[in-house]
């Protein structure tokens, strides 16, 4: 009989990011929470860093990968309790394909060196993925399904971005931080600190 | 909230929709995303419009879910009609509004562009309103096997998929039961400078940290002493299986792409 190649634990843990970011997209609707200017902050990147950090770059994105795939099948885990397989169709899709991407990168990063500043470089990489992937994205997107005409510039779609940049540049390095934390209260007694080099 | 959670976008029901195999009706729309951009002709539009309006009424849903499902993107509808009646400069001039000329090109290409993503919606919304996640997962796993012969682990996503399906809701809970717990503590998330109210997202996250990891630890654990080994050689509880009725909407489906053939330019 052939071996699984991941163990009960790596699938058990891969599904609680899912878990986990499916929560974090909507967190302000769960608990009383940080509503910057009107507009809910989502902890959608963070958890996607900190899938790849914790989890290690290929189980991570296997883990946002699912996150995705469970969405489309209509489970309503997108910000704004969004979800159903018409999601693929909305512009702001590319940045849930960009969770996949950081969740790798992030992890890839942070299992060169296990310090604080790489922890945080990984979050800053994978916020800059988030935009750079999801911006071009919604520019292709904008172009592909509703054809938009010249009035639709490339410019046009950075400088709608641009307005929560700032933000999600405090909240990289604070997830970066606090991945560092987390790791340190967490998984010090636990055997899932092992189960990474296995993954 | 959380009642509205759980269910999701399905809308129970035992039409015939519902009743047809994941897999057909993944295939089908599949399809039927690529055939939309075929269309270019008021017949052909005509037959799709048919066809998704039919498909629609056959399932049953109350018109009010589907237009529920449909409101984040009525914005992106009209907004794409309106930037196409003032940007495209084709035909004849219809009327102005101040400087702003409206073309009859315009009207023409802003309503076809905006009917075409009106029926993509549609149409792939019906799939997540008539059948579970569960079912697609099942679906999924079961078309995604080739993908093993490359070493993709079909059976894990499928498996990962209905584990995060069950602990979704469970997860909801405790980081509502963890904000209220701290928050009787004197945690404060509402008030206060951003600073602050961003530090207090620390006390929310560690412990759900903490749960979280026991809870796969537990779950894993549970799995290895029942003896869980993979996906190979195991049986299913629900298998699929192609019906007549199947067969029946393949058939359909065929002659719908006939029609939109024969009646485009």
């Amino acid at each position: 009989m052939k071996k699984s190649k991941w163990t009960p634990l790596n699938i058990t843990l891969g599904s609680l990011f899912v878990a986990l970011t499916a929560v974090g997209s909507n967190i302000t609707s769960i608990a009383p929470f940080l509503v910057v200017g009107g507009v809910p902050i989502t902890l959608q990147t963070f958890f996607a860093v900190l899938a790849g950090i914790v989890l290690g770059s290929r189980l991570g994105a296997f883990s946002m990968f699912i996150y995705m795939v469970l969405g489309l099948a209509g489970a309503p885990i997108f910000a704004q309790f969004k979800g159903g397989i018409a999601m693929i169709l909305s512009p702001t899709f590319g940045f849930i394909i960009s969770f996949i991407l950081i969740a790798y990168v992030a992890g890839k990063i942070a299992e060169k060196k296990r310090t604080l500043p790489m922890y945080i470089i990984a979050a800053l990489t994978g916020t800059a993925i988030n935009y750079i992937f999801g911006t071009n994205w919604m520019y292709a997107a904008y172009l592909f399904w509703f054809e938009a005409p010249e009035g639709f510039t490339y410019k046009l779609a950075w400088l709608w971005m641009i307005v929560p940049l700032p933000k999600d540049i405090l909240l990289a390095i604070f997830a970066g931080s606090l991945a560092y934390r987390l790791e340190k209260i967490t998984l010090i007694s636990s055997k899932i600190k092992n189960q990474r080099h296995t993954a | 909230m959380s009642n509205s959670f759980i269910i999701g976008q399905y809308v129970p029901g035992s039409s015939i929709v519902h009743r047809l195999d994941p897999r057909t009706k993944m295939t089908i729309i599949f399809f039927f995303v690529i055939i939309v951009f075929l269309a270019n002709s008021v017949g052909s539009y005509g037959v799709l419009i048919v066809f998704a309006l039919l498909s629609m009424f056959i399932t049953r849903i109350p018109i009010h879910y589907i237009v529920k499902g449909l409101t984040p993107v009525w914005f992106l509808i009209i907004f794409t009609f309106i930037l196409h009646l003032f940007v495209t400069r084709e035909g004849t001039v219809l009327f102005e509004i101040y400087t702003f000329k409206v073309y009859s090109g315009g009207v023409i290409q802003g309503f076809a562009i905006a009917m075409r993503f009106f029926l993509l919606i549609l149409v792939t919304s019906l799939l997540t309103l008539t059948t579970t996640p569960i079912e697609i997962t099942d679906a999924i796993e079961d078309m995604l096997e080739p993908l093993k012969k490359i070493k993709f682990p079909v059976h894990e996503l499928a498996l990962m998929m209905s584990i995060s399906l069950r602990f979704i809701p469970t997860l909801m809970q405790e980081t509502e039961k963890i904000s209220k717990a701290q928050a009787s503590r004197g945690v404060d998330f509402k008030t206060g400078p951003i600073k602050e109210r961003a530090k207090a997202i620390v006390p929310l996250l560690v412990p759900l940290f903490v749960s979280a990891f026991k809870r796969a630890e537990d779950l894993a654990m549970a799995m290895e002493a029942r003896g869980y080994h993979g996906g190979e050689g195991r049986t299913k509880l629900r298998a699929l299986k192609i019906e007549k009725r199947d067969i029946f909407v393949y058939i359909l489906f065929a002659i719908v792409i006939a029609l939109l053939l024969y009646t485009r330019n």
